[in-house]
């Protein structure tokens, strides 16, 4: 579920969710932000204004007796919280409704109320020297400051919304667009799995971006499997066109072998023939067989079967055959017993016959081959391993390539298509074909 | 035996029969799928060697067409190609067994003789004997005269093998199939070097040989 989770926000549309509503949040702040500041600067403004004229009325009196009288009458009808009334008078008499002192902490304004004699909040103060006192009035800015609240009030508003509707509609594609993109991928798996005529068939419903790439893969998939289709037919086409002769060429040669009077020489001659119409049709079915397999033959042959049971039959197989080369064969099966792989017995088969006979053919005499199946990691490891010279490592992708001999086997008999063989059978199969030098030595598979 | 082959190409077609009738067979020879199909459901045959790709209709379409009309006469298809799942086609399709090209004419003949129904039957008892060979298979046990012989588990099922179809002709690649339940013909004469051990145990100490090679095709037990 977890992982599910993860998964779910690593999805593009959650990402994309994820930008936009990081990006709207960021203009939102901005813009609200930029609004507050001018608001809050006209404000003081208009505050400021404000001041200048309150002084300006003060200023009309005509001597200090009058300011202080025009000063007092203001006073008892203003409240301190709200604005600040102050005048002291050139014989050092305060007048208003609240004093300004100043200490080493800043300004306090003081009133006579006897219960709160000191007000806080923050003010703005405009002070000016008329008829030799000082006029000083201060309004507080407490409106000023409840814009902030306001201002976060509706960026909470109108943030959370967006912010939530744009996730849930994020994780609400997100979802949808992770089932498009499963049956996508299962598509692909089941044509890379040789099943060629899978399709994603992609519905109504789907956003067009998807069902685009849906249809691209479909018809990718049709001209693959139309491919495929006339590649068989082709093989299939030489095979026919190709065996036919060559089997009249086996007839002949049969027929002349049945004639009595043949001298030696002619005899050799005939064997030779027909070693080479082997050789020749062994060549054939390996290119054959690779290329059916290589252009994604079904896996109808494929059961559940006993890799043990299988390489145990080989050993045993080949057994009497590598002790006659003066070989010795063995099996090491692994210590705990495997999980059964699903696969084709017959061509696994051939796979241990090629990693069996290319050992017993291309290692001098007294050489020991060992089979064995070992279990790392989950993966089951079955190797083919002698002691002889084995490939040397730039040669060893080459060896994989069909009908590439390495210059000392020229000599030995076969025509270089083994190793191809088994790597498209493994490629079929899901698995590795490694060839190493290690400890166990030889060809791991 | 009474036996029908199917095959388009003539040169093959008149090697197979020129063969088959050699061995005292009754061969008819059609080149097409259509014919073979009127002689095939008029005629009784013991057994059809079909060329899987002809013309027309071709040898799966045949073989089909025959066993959805009930006709139930053992086909041995011969076909170019030969992958596995070649071969599970022609089976499915009704075929009985199959044979890739090209061939050696000794395994067209031996798979022909193991079709047919009315050849001998496999022995079913428990004691099977050739010569003065004696194969207890409830005991396990090998006698020639009165020496016991001490046999691998695979020697014992390949003597078995033969012993069961005594008089027949059992190729490499029949044997492979049978005692290996391998479908593909190795590189490495494998099968020779079993047959050989099995030799020096059952032939070697003895006057008589009883397991005997038949050039070209393989190995026989006679009764």
């Amino acid at each position: 579920m977890k992982g599910r989770i993860a998964a779910l926000f690593r999805s593009m549309p959650v990402r994309l969710a994820l930008a936009l509503v990081a990006l709207f949040t960021v203009v939102s702040l901005l813009s609200l932000g930029a609004t507050y500041v001018f608001t809050q600067r006209s404000f003081e403004q208009a505050m400021r204004a404000d001041l200048t004229q309150d002084i300006a009325g003060f200023r009309a009196a005509p001597s200090a007796s009058a300011l202080a009288q025009l000063v007092e009458a203001e006073a008892r009808v203003t409240d301190p919280e709200r604005m600040v009334l102050s005048y002291i008078a050139p014989n050092r008499r305060h007048y208003g409704n609240a004093l300004i002192a100043r200490d080493e902490d800043g300004y306090h304004i003081l009133t006579d109320i006897s219960d709160n004699p000191r007000i806080t909040g923050e003010f703005m103060a405009l002070t000016t020297s008329l008829h030799s006192g000082q006029l000083t009035i201060a309004r507080n800015l407490a409106e000023i400051n409840a814009l902030r609240d306001v201002f976060l009030r509706i960026l909470g508003l109108s943030l959370i919304p967006t912010v939530l509707i744009a996730l849930s509609g994020g994780l609400f594609l997100a979802r949808r667009s992770a089932g498009h993109v499963r049956t996508i991928s299962g598509a692909l798996d089941q044509l890379t799995g040789g099943k060629l005529d899978a399709r994603v068939g992609s519905a109504k419903g789907w956003p067009t971006d998807l069902a685009a790439i849906g249809r691209k893969i479909d018809t990718m998939a049709a001209a693959q499997e139309t491919s495929v289709t006339a590649i068989r037919q082709v093989s299939s086409d030489i095979a026919h066109d190709l065996k036919t002769p060559i089997q009249r060429v086996a007839v002949y040669l049969n027929d002349l072998s049945d004639r009595d009077g043949l001298d030696a020489p002619s005899q050799e001659l005939l064997d030779k023939a027909k070693a080479e119409l082997d050789g020749i049709v062994a060549v054939f079915h390996a290119l054959l067989q690779i290329a059916q397999i290589e252009t994604g033959s079904p896996k109808s042959g494929f059961t559940p079967l006993d890799l043990a049971e299988l390489c145990a039959t080989f050993c045993e197989l080949y057994e009497p055959a590598a002790m006659d080369a003066g070989h010795s064969l063995t099996f090491q099966p692994a210590q705990t017993s495997l999980p059964k792989v699903v696969g084709d017995r017959g061509l696994l088969g051939q796979v241990l016959a090629n990693l069996i006979e290319n050992a017993l053919r291309h290692t001098p005499g007294g050489s020991a081959v060992q089979i064995a199946l070992t279990q790392t990691e989950g993966r089951i490891i079955l190797s083919v391993a002698d002691n002889g010279p084995g490939v040397p490592e730039n040669e060893r992708d080459l060896v994989l390539r069909r009908l590439y001999r390495m210059d000392r086997s020229r000599t030995t008999p076969g025509a270089g298509l083994g190793l191809s063989l088994v790597s498209s059978i493994a490629a079929l199969h899901g698995a590795e074909v490694a060839l190493t030098r290690i400890i166990h030595r030889g060809e791991g598979v | 035996m009474k036996l029908l082959v199917v095959e388009d190409d003539a040169t093959t077609a008149n090697y197979i029969a020129r063969g088959l009738r050699e061995e005292g067979h009754t061969v008819d020879l059609v080149a097409s799928g259509r014919d073979a199909l009127i002689l095939a459901t008029s005629g009784q045959y013991d057994v059809m060697v079909v060329d899987r790709m002809m013309p027309e209709v071709d040898g799966m379409t045949l073989v089909k067409t025959l066993r959805g009309a009930g006709n139930q006469t053992p086909a041995l298809f011969l076909t170019s190609l030969g992958s596995v799942e070649d071969r599970i086609e022609g089976l499915t399709a009704g075929g009985d067994d199959y044979l890739v090209k090209p061939f050696a004419f000794g395994e067209l003949s031996a798979r022909v003789a193991a079709l047919a129904r009315r050849s001998p039957t496999i022995e079913r008892d428990s004691v099977l004997e050739a010569g003065d060979l004696r194969m207890d298979l409830i005991r396990r046990r090998v006698t020639r005269g009165e020496t016991e012989i001490d046999l691998l588990p695979r020697e014992f099922a390949i003597l078995e093998h033969l012993l069961r179809r005594k008089g027949r002709v059992q190729t490499r690649t029949m044997l492979l199939e049978a005692i290996w339940d391998i479908s593909f013909d190795p590189m490495t004469n494998v099968v020779e070097t079993h047959i050989s051990r099995l030799r020096a145990k059952v032939d070697r100490p003895f006057e008589h040989e009883l397991i005997k090679t038949v050039r070209g095709a393989g190995y026989r037990i006679d009764g």
